[in-house]
């Protein structure tokens, strides 16, 4: 081996350990963060349609859902259909009241009933597009 | 920018919807329904003569004012089922009693024909439609009137 090896080892070492860190990284935001589309008007006008968001997966692992937090859910009726909306209360045996920020424009649990939390993907925590509105979902 | 947001795009939908036809509810469409019905009446009234042509209009008549009685009421049905929402109630009350009246008016413009009946329904429709709009907080909705 030539002179400068240990050197050369420790840099391939460093290199190596900061793309496992980063791959790990990636792994981890993506299975914790996940993108939608919004689509419909009864989020409006906190999410509009096409506006893109990002689900936290985890939000509800840390702490329990409530009232305020815009979520992602199963359509109760349809659970391959992808619902936002925002928590109006918590009953006392932990269902969901799901409500539109724009009731003439929803059907959420006044339509569907409360949601079990089994039923509850994520929060939606940011807004990223388009650029021109605050990030946040309020 | 184009270019940029068809990166940034995700391929999931989240739905933020209303089922159906969602915000095309208009109590319009009972009210001209209803306006065919009390102009059939009128007609009705008018009509004279008892030879077989005036029958056949008679009959043409009574057939439309049968038929748009009847999709007054389903127009109204629509709005009472699937636009009026449980919190609606709160502010109008009396909202089921109205449906409920204008429902049986409709009914009562199919057995008689009196225009008197048409043009009731037509003021029931005018307080479903004074409702309507009041739940939209719009107050530049007309309620025109054909007759």
């Amino acid at each position: 081996m030539a002179k400068g090896g240990p050197q050369k080892w420790a840099t391939l070492l460093v290199t190596a350990a900061v793309t496992a860190e980063a791959v790990g990284f990636v792994a981890w935001a993506r299975s914790r963060f996940k993108r939608y589309e919004i689509d419909g008007q009864s989020m409006a006008p906190a999410l509009r349609p096409g506006d893109f968001v990002i689900v936290d997966r985890q939000a509800f692992a840390l702490r329990a859902p409530r009232p305020g937090d815009v979520v992602l859910a199963h359509d109760p009726r349809d659970p391959a259909r992808m619902l936002v909306k925002r928590i109006a209360s918590v009953n006392a045996d932990g269902g969901l009241w799901l409500a539109g920020d724009n009731p003439d424009d929803s059907t959420d649990s006044r339509e569907f009933g409360p949601v079990p939390a089994g039923a509850i993907v994520g929060q939606v925590r940011w807004r990223y597009w388009p650029l021109s509105r605050p990030f946040g979902v309020g | 920018m184009n270019l940029l947001s068809r990166i940034l795009r995700p391929t999931a939908i989240a739905h933020a919807h209303c089922d159906g036809p969602c915000g095309v509810y208009d109590p319009a469409s009972a009210r001209i329904a209803a306006e065919a019905v009390l102009s059939m009446e009128k007609k009705l009234a008018a009509l004279q003569g008892n030879d077989l042509a005036s029958d056949n209009t008679r009959g043409r008549f009574i057939a439309i004012k049968e038929q748009q009685a009847e999709l007054a009421k389903k127009e109204l049905d629509i709005l009472w089922h699937d636009y009026f929402k449980p919190e609606h109630l709160d502010r109008f009350p009396d909202l089921h009693d109205t449906f409920w009246k204008a429902a049986k008016l409709c009914s009562k413009n199919k057995t008689e024909s009196d225009p008197a009946n048409g043009e009731a329904l037509l003021q029931a429709i005018e307080k479903i439609h004074g409702m309507f709009w009041a739940t939209k907080n719009r107050t530049d909705a007309p309620f025109y009137r054909a007759s």
